[in-house]
């Protein structure tokens, strides 16, 4: 018979808790976007409609600003930022090329229905310098989803339109049941944006890109409705440990 | 937009199959569904010219040669005498009208007009107004038919604050608020224009003579009206986008064709008013920039064919057609270059960035999260709309509804809100956090990270933390650890005004990041682990069932045995199970551990039997060993 004195009590199971996987999701982007040569910048998410629409050639007749549907408040003084966007803005008017930023964060458009929230998550990245073309954007959004999906992933590449992007393009990558799904947008950087910052666009061009968060994580875990990520259900949460 | 596969092939001299003509739209940007001959179109909103077969057909140019197969009735046609003013110039420059008289007989529709409604599910309407949705189908222009009878001979046209009911043509009553774009035949609004006619001027079947509109109007003129109004209309969003203001005088030609092809016309009066010319735009030829934009060598051959066959005209510089309204720069230019060749043409180069700017990931936030995290917290995220309104609350002009009218100035709701509802899926051992801008007003809107943490109930599922309450010490000993003076000001929920049942005590901490010190909650780990991306499993909203079994090991020699089977306790209805008590009685040389099981199902509610059952399978292995007891359990 063994002594009782030799028994071990069980392992202390320490509870630990999981960092919300959004965010998760956010921190895997900005540091695979950093590791790439982009510098992680931050802005507000009220902003001016000079921010978040003028700066990023959004004219106000623009067919784009009634598409997003935006949340504006004080009196329609500023809104509630429809993309991340004007963060870079900011920057762009404080540096001189070549820069690289990304930003990461909350924007907010109204809508709310089955597959699409009021607030969601957005992951941009922005390089300027000489000589870079679209050519060399769709290396880099090559890098990018090989990173994310894997080198074996398919990527499509077709012609779209944003204001601040020209050209523009959003990129697909075909799922494992042979669709194809959107992915991101990108594109060179609209001449009006540079100018609007003080770049001079005659000499310098500018890749741009930009990607919801929560697509991305849907596609990663599996996750098939948008809304469960904003529960707060510790069953749904407690599964990404 | 829907269009008929058969009706755009009339527009091309090639003959692609659908699949073709599928690959082509795609490459040039024009995402679609295809559901046998309809072709359901979603054209990127910059691109309004290509609302319409003919629109479409010169994108395609460069594929498959476009052409109009249809004639324009080209005969003279005269000067119709209407009394029009023009009160705003700059919001309607150019107008055009057809004053049209036929017979009564009105033969059967043409296949092309026929298929126009059976195939895209169009209803019918009238004669004219048939023919004015088909033409804007075809050719991008909206047109609007007044019946002739119905107005005088003065229109007039304004941009104007208007406070009057308006009737739509297809009844609906609105009040008209703030600057509209009107018509009015004396003191009475018969348009909305650019998207809707009035109900008093709307044509019948019984309508032989008709004034057609055909305006050039300007997106800023039209846009938001009928989200406004809660209208649909073609006309708008095809307004909205611009159309080509050289279009006018050959639509209401090709109108003409149409009716003439159905009816014996008796009549037949046009006036053009043009108060502003269209302004001819151009660019110069830049073809080293484009090649430089795009990272490719273009010649000179190429770059002219691409471009004069999406219809702009070259000589010493690049004239834009009129309906291209997006057309400014050489980026632009570079755009419909790319289009052609295709983008997945355009080869790839690699790029190094010069920057090398690495971020710290190992920041406040970083910190903060990874302590709570490992400290058995789970981050939550939550919209910042509130009902509740205080002093400093900002105020959204537009929310989606009443509960959602501010933006909040405390974590404290939500994360109630997110307890509670984690009480109600029979959790016991709650902590939550989260990390966000919170936004108020006073004299300026006030920006500040703040993070909310709350706790209730069992401080853990293990055998030490088991019996323990979360509870004021709790947090104390968590956040308030490495200061003299505590930073976290740590409070009681009152349950009272709470929608529970449960007597659990919550408490809550919110502190803005600027106030906590550098260290404050700082864990062992010196760096974040890299991201695994697990498959997520389906969440169950079937209840949970528990079952707590007490082992009584009197035959110390199986006791590793005993922890072993429980380590491995597996169920397809087992969801959770756990050690939560541990006693070492020296004295009867018995170890006694008690074991909690959570059942539920992804599929049903569990039935007693269903549990029984899987507690049988659980169990058994550990009841067989000799010396091991669980005293009451009867197992079936």
């Amino acid at each position: 018979m063994s002594s009782m004195d030799n028994i071990e009590p069980p392992i202390y199971k320490k509870n630990l808790g999981t960092l919300h996987p959004i965010n998760q999701t956010k921190y895997f982007l900005l540091k695979l976007l950093s590791d790439i040569g982009f510098k992680e910048i931050h802005g507000p998410e009220i902003e001016s409609e000079e921010f978040n629409f003028d700066m990023l050639n959004i004219k106000k007749s623009h067919p784009a600003r009634q598409m997003h549907d935006t949340f504006y408040i004080e009196n329609k003084k500023k809104v509630l930022r429809t993309h991340t966007s004007p963060v870079q803005i900011r920057s762009m008017l404080e540096s001189k090329p070549p820069f690289a930023f990304c930003s990461a964060g909350k924007v907010y458009r109204k809508d709310d229905d089955a597959t699409h929230l009021p607030m969601f998550h957005q992951v941009e990245g922005i390089y300027v310098d000489e000589d870079v073309n679209f050519s060399n954007l769709k290396s880099l959004i090559n890098k990018i989803l090989f990173d994310i999906f894997g080198e074996t992933v398919e990527v499509r590449f077709r012609p779209s339109y944003f204001p601040f992007t020209e050209p523009s393009a959003e990129v697909d990558i075909l799922s494992e049941s042979g669709k194809w799904l959107e992915i991101l947008g990108c594109g060179i950087v609209n001449p009006v944006v540079l100018n609007n910052c003080n770049i001079d666009s005659n000499k310098f061009n500018g890749l741009a890109l930009g990607m919801g968060i929560e697509r991305i994580a849907m596609l990663k875990y599996e996750v098939n409705d948008i809304r469960e990520f904003y529960k707060s259900n510790l069953d749904f949460l407690g599964q990404f440990k | 937009m829907k269009f008929i596969y058969q009706d755009l092939l009339k527009f091309v001299t090639e003959q692609p199959s659908r699949e073709e003509l599928s690959k082509k739209l795609f490459q040039l940007g024009h995402e679609h569904e295809i559901e046998g001959d309809i072709f359901n179109m979603e054209i990127t909103p910059n691109r309004g010219d290509c609302l319409s077969l003919i629109g479409l057909s010169r994108d395609l140019n460069n594929f498959y040669n476009s052409q109009d197969p249809y004639n324009l009735y080209d005969k003279d046609i005269e000067i119709l005498d209407l009394n029009f003013t023009n009160l705003s110039v700059n919001e309607c420059p150019k107008i055009s009208f057809l004053e049209i008289e036929i017979d009564k007989e009105i033969s059967s529709y043409k296949p092309y007009l026929e298929d126009y409604f059976l195939k895209l599910g169009n209803k019918k309407t009238n004669f004219f107004t048939d023919i004015s949705n088909y033409i804007s189908y075809e050719r991008g222009q909206p047109t609007h038919c007044f019946d002739r009878k119905t107005i005088g001979n003065e229109l007039t046209f304004h941009n104007r604050v208007c406070r009057e009911k308006f009737t739509t043509l297809l009844g609906k009553e609105i009040k008209l608020e703030g600057k509209n774009c009107i018509f009015t035949s004396g003191e009475e609004i018969i348009s909305l224009a650019g998207v809707m006619g009035g109900d008093s001027t709307s044509c019948s079947s019984d309508t032989l003579k008709v004034l057609v509109e055909c305006a050039y109007f300007s997106p800023e003129a039209i846009i938001g009206k009928t989200i406004k109004y809660n209208l649909t209309s073609d006309a708008a969003h095809k307004f909205e986008r611009g159309v080509d203001i050289a279009s006018q005088e050959k639509v209401l030609r090709r109108f003409i064709t149409v009716v003439k092809e159905h009816a014996s016309i008796r009549s037949l009066k046009m006036k053009t008013f043009i108060d502003r010319e269209f302004e001819e735009s151009y660019l110069p030829i830049e073809i080293e920039r484009v090649n430089k934009i795009l990272g490719i060598s273009l010649t000179k051959e190429e770059y002219i064919s691409y471009l004069e066959k999406l219809g702009f005209e070259i000589n010493n510089e690049i004239k834009i057609p009129s309906h291209r309204h997006d057309i400014f720069s050489q980026n632009d230019l570079s755009e419909e270059i790319a289009r052609t060749i295709g983008y997945e043409n355009i080869e790839s180069s690699p790029i190094e960035l010069k920057t090398r700017s690495r971020t710290d990931y190992n920041n406040q936030i970083t910190e903060i999260e990874d302590f709570l995290t490992e400290n058995g917290f789970s981050e939550v995220i939550n919209f910042p709309f509130t009902a509740n309104e205080d002093k400093k609350s900002i105020l959204i002009d537009n929310p989606l509804d009443s509960n959602r009218k501010n933006l909040r100035t405390s974590l404290k709701g939500s994360l109630i809100e997110n307890l509670l509802f984690n009480e109600r899926r029979q959790k016991d051992s709650i902590k939550l956090f989260e990390i966000s801008d919170v936004y108020s007003n006073k004299d300026c809107i006030h920006q500040e990270k703040r993070l909310g943490i709350i706790v209730s109930g069992r401080c853990g599922h293990n055998h030490i933390d088991f019996s323990k309450k979360l509870d004021k010490n709790y947090l104390n000993g968590i956040l308030n650890h490495t200061n003299e003076i505590p930073i976290f000001n740590i409070e009681e929920i009152p349950r009272e005004n709470l929608k529970t049942k449960k007597n659990e005590k919550i408490y809550y901490a919110e502190i803005s990041l600027a106030d906590i010190p550098n260290n404050t909650l700082k864990n062992s780990r010196s760096k974040r682990s890299s991201i695994s991306f697990i498959k997520y499993r389906p969440v169950s909203d079937f209840p949970s069932s528990t079952r707590d079994f007490s082992f009584s090991i009197k035959d110390i020699a199986q006791y590793s045995s005993v922890m072993s089977h429980i380590e491995k306790f597996d169920d397809e209805n087992l969801k959770d199970s756990y050690i939560f008590d541990f006693y070492l009685n020296k004295k009867l040389a018995e170890i006694k551990v008690g074991v909690r099981l959570v059942f539920q199902s992804s599929v049903k509610t569990l039935s007693d039997e269903d549990i029984q059952k899987s507690i049988g399978n659980i169990l058994n292995p550990i009841i067989n060993i000799d010396g091991v007891f669980i005293p009451g359990l009867e197992l079936k």
